[in-house]
């Protein structure tokens, strides 16, 4: 018998319980404990019949840098952390949505510079995105982009480097990533992607 | 000592669930295995201890039950004397005395209710220091200093709360009365500061600001204003208004199934009718408050919405619906009750509108508790076209959610208006031309609510959030502020024409007002699971990391376990603490008469419970 089917039973008898309380005891208190049950019971049992989702932590997943031989292998490893740990999917899409709330990644590996990318995800107000999806003049996102190499999330360098590919390998552009530029644990890390010198610029390459 | 096992999750995670756990914690009962404390941690530890635990019970459990007793009991005290310091405003300025002997009668539970409560923050306190003491330290590093401040406002609103009661009969008249008035208005002040300083706490933990370097006041009072802080105390002073409500209006019911005489049965019909006024009064607010702290949750950070909104959390909302929707229905319900035995002769008239109201109620809830994707095989899925079904998919979202929600508001304030009017002619010559502003204002809202739900489908998120939501809530809000006070100046001048038949109504309206406040203690129960399990696997969400194997946020069948449980448990100590209060009327009801201030023989002098005390005394000129 599954768990789920035990609790179903814990609750069925809570339920027959209060329902055998209304039928043969005439005192009003255990009548209404008897009705209190029903009703918790009846409550359990719905919440037993909706989807049970647990909440676990994630999976702490080293990032094992002799599995990567290729871009192509850094921008599958991108994917992934792109969907799970990085959690872009939660806001971004790939495609347009008018409901979006946050701006929408189809082609932005190719529209955007590897140095851009890298600084919108780890200092996301150095350039604020604007909504051009209305007439106008543009707006804000409603949702702000949190640094992503800092906590919650706290993606490591390699992993945003990772997920850099896997933009790029969307939008049909070549990796412009190697993965000899890895930090490789035990060396001192390498020095960060250097951001975009001219924000104007890459605002302009935005549009 | 920090957890390398996890067991439970390795459980979890190979498909386990957890029926054994909770069985586990009802024959454990859990305070009874404290003891076995000492058995669930580490001997002589290298490092300092982080968690301890508590053998097939769970740390975690344990911990989850007593804070939620402890919270469920603090609304109870902090709700309570809201509710009795306006029933004593009402009955010192309209002279009506019975409101005054209800405030007495509420606030007498208070002195055993506040023990209660205090000591269920004690063992809750003691608890987390031996639970959780590496975040125990963390947190009292931050809040050293509002510890201080917490403790002084206990001393004060103890203070305040002796007087208040003890002094009640000595200050019935003049000058005294309206200092007893102050002292209660004092009593809810007190108790707002000590609700909102916890609250601080807790919201700490939701929604962490940075801190920067500075005295310990500077960085507690950094951490204290943080993002959600304001929307939760907002939330949970109209909760606990709404929870003392319907706590009274559930005593009064009980009371009405079981009293014997005319007068016990008139007393408790109308202890009833007034409980179940304040809860909806408070029910009416309670959503826009709700909105506003998801407002903020989201704003503070898109991730938490989330995990609330449309993450693994997204189906406790469709329970949250049904509770809610089942709390409207059960409110209107006795205010259907109420005009259909309470006032003779507008059964009939009012049959129709209050079957109309009734339809749009359940399809409302219908609406509301719609989930936007449904749990499908391939094959259904594919079926469909898709996760979401092409009806369902579009009433499952918020645009549709907010247009019902708010419609059920103005429906269970039509009925509010419906009952105030019943048994009662309107006299003053611009009658007509009121009811028909309100009529026009009640039809414009309704239809205004529903064309900004539909142009939402429309429009972007932002727009639909910022401007059309906020619309739909300040429409349903200006509708109560122009409706209330024309029909109060209708009624000032209005006949009676059918006097109120206290009395008369039948058990089931008893056990309506007793499904309410379930309805109430669990929607309670049930949000204390949403933020903490908002938090997801941090105790100080993105500083401070659960580490231990409770890291997981349980599934909603289990968590619903827990939250049955609570609430059993809370209105166990609920009818303990009436039963205590009201010892003393039994016992002077039995007695024929006990010389003055003096307790019958043999019954025990528990605070608050003192008969003496129920007699008012003479003024003294």
């Amino acid at each position: 018998m599954s768990e789920v089917a035990r609790l179903q039973l814990i609750c069925l008898s809570v339920v027959g319980s209060g329902i055998l309380i209304l039928l043969f005891i005439k005192s009003v208190f255990p009548r209404v404990i008897g009705f209190v049950a029903i009703v918790l019971g009846l409550f359990m049992l719905t919440a037993l019949a909706v989807p049970q989702m647990a909440s676990l932590p994630p999976v702490e997943e080293k990032f094992d840098i002799a599995t990567v031989k290729t871009p192509t292998d850094l921008a599958a490893i991108g994917q992934k952390i792109f969907f799970s740990k990085g959690q872009c999917a939660l806001c971004h899409t790939i495609g347009p949505s008018e409901s979006a709330r946050c701006p929408d990644l189809k082609g932005i590996g190719a529209k955007l510079s590897r140095e851009f990318l890298y600084e919108s995800m780890t200092q996301p107000q150095a350039y604020i995105y604007k909504d051009y999806r209305h007439e106008g003049l543009p707006k804000m996102y409603p949702a702000e982009m949190p640094a992503i190499n800092k906590n919650p999330i706290g993606l490591s360098r390699n992993e945003i480097l990772s997920v850099i590919a896997f933009l790029q390998q969307m939008s049909g552009e070549p990796i412009s990533i190697n993965p000899s530029e890895l930090d490789v644990p035990g060396q001192a890390p390498a020095a960060p992607v250097k951001a975009a010198q001219s924000g104007p610029m890459a605002v302009a390459q935005a549009h | 000592m920090g957890y390398q096992g996890g067991w439970i999750q390795r459980l979890l995670r190979s498909g386990s669930g957890h029926g054994g756990t909770l069985l586990g914690f009802a024959i454990a009962a859990g305070l009874l295995s404290l003891p076995a404390l000492v058995f669930g941690a580490d001997v002589a530890p290298a490092a300092p201890t982080e968690y301890r635990d508590i053998p097939y019970v769970g740390s975690r459990n344990v911990i989850w039950v007593v804070a939620q007793l402890h919270l469920l009991l603090a609304g109870f005290v902090l709700g309570v004397p809201m509710f009795a310091w306006v029933c004593e405003v009402v009955a010192w300025r309209g002279g009506e005395k019975r409101y005054d002997k209800l405030a007495k009668e509420f606030t007498k539970l208070l002195t055993s209710a506040y023990s209660t409560t205090a000591l269920f923050g004690g063992i809750l306190l003691f608890l987390l220091i031996a639970f959780y003491p590496k975040l125990m330290n963390y947190l009292t590093d931050i809040f050293f200093p509002s510890f201080i401040v917490y403790c002084i406002l206990f001393l004060v609103e103890t203070a305040t709360l002796y007087l208040y009661w003890y002094g009640w009969d000595a200050m019935q008249y003049g000058g005294k009365k309206t200092f007893h008035i102050f002292l209660g208005l004092m009593l809810n002040v007190f108790a707002f500061f000590i609700m909102i300083i916890p609250n601080s706490w807790a919201t700490f933990q939701s929604s962490p600001v940075v801190i920067a370097e500075g005295t310990d006041m500077a960085r507690a009072w950094a951490a204290t204003w943080n993002p959600t802080w304001w929307p939760v105390n907002i939330h949970r002073i109209i909760a606990n208004v709404v929870l003392g409500g319907y706590i009274c209006g559930a005593y009064a019911g009980i009371r009405y199934l079981s009293a014997k005489t005319p007068e016990e049965r008139d007393h408790y019909d109308w202890m009833g009718y007034v409980g179940n006024f304040i809860g909806v009064f408070g029910l009416l607010a309670l959503p826009f408050a709700g909105y506003w702290l998801m407002r903020e949750i989201y704003q503070y950070n898109q991730q938490m919405g989330i995990t609330l909104m449309g993450g693994f959390l997204s189906w406790l909302f469709i329970l949250q619906a049904m509770l809610i929707g089942v709390l409207f229905l059960g409110s209107n319900y006795y205010f259907w009750l109420g005009i259909t035995y309470r006032i003779p002769g507008s059964a009939l008239k009012y049959r129709k509108p209050m079957l109309a109201m009734l339809v749009v109620l359940l399809l409302c809830l219908a609406v509301w508790m719609t989930p936007h994707s449904l749990v499908a095989s391939l094959e259904e899925a594919a079926k469909m076209g898709g996760s979401h079904h092409p009806l369902l998919g579009v009433l499952g979202v918020m645009s549709a959610k907010m247009t019902v929600s708010n419609l059920m508001i103005l429906v269970t304030f039509m009925s509010f208006i419906m009952y105030w009017r019943a048994g009662k002619q309107d006299t003053a010559g611009w009658a007509k031309i009121a009811k028909a502003i309100m009529g026009a204002i009640l039809v414009l809202a309704g239809v205004a609510v529903i064309i900004l739900g539909v142009w939402g489908y429309f429009v972007p998120a932002i727009i639909r959030i910022n401007y059309f939501s906020t619309s739909q809530v300040l429409i349903v809000i200006g509708v109560m502020l122009t409706i209330t006070p024309l029909t109060a100046l209708l009624m000032k001048s209005a006949k009676t024409t059918t006097e109120m038949a206290w009395g008369k109504m039948p058990p089931r309206a008893g056990y309506s007002l007793v499904l309410n406040a379930i309805m109430v203690i669990l929607l309670m129960t049930l949000m204390g699971y949403a933020r903490s399990s908002s938090r997801v696997h941090w105790h100080v969400y993105g500083v401070v990391r659960d580490t231990s194997q409770y890291a997981f946020s349980p599934a909603l069948g289990y968590a619903s376990g827990i939250m049955a449980l609570c609430t059993f448990f809370f209105c166990m100590i609920v009818a303990f603490i009436f039963w205590v209060a009201t010892m003393g009327d039994k016992a002077k009801a039995v007695s024929a008469s006990p010389s003055k201030g003096e307790l019958p023989h043999g019954m025990p002098a528990m605070a608050g419970a003192s008969s003496a005390l129920d007699a008012p005394k003479a003024p003294k000129f």
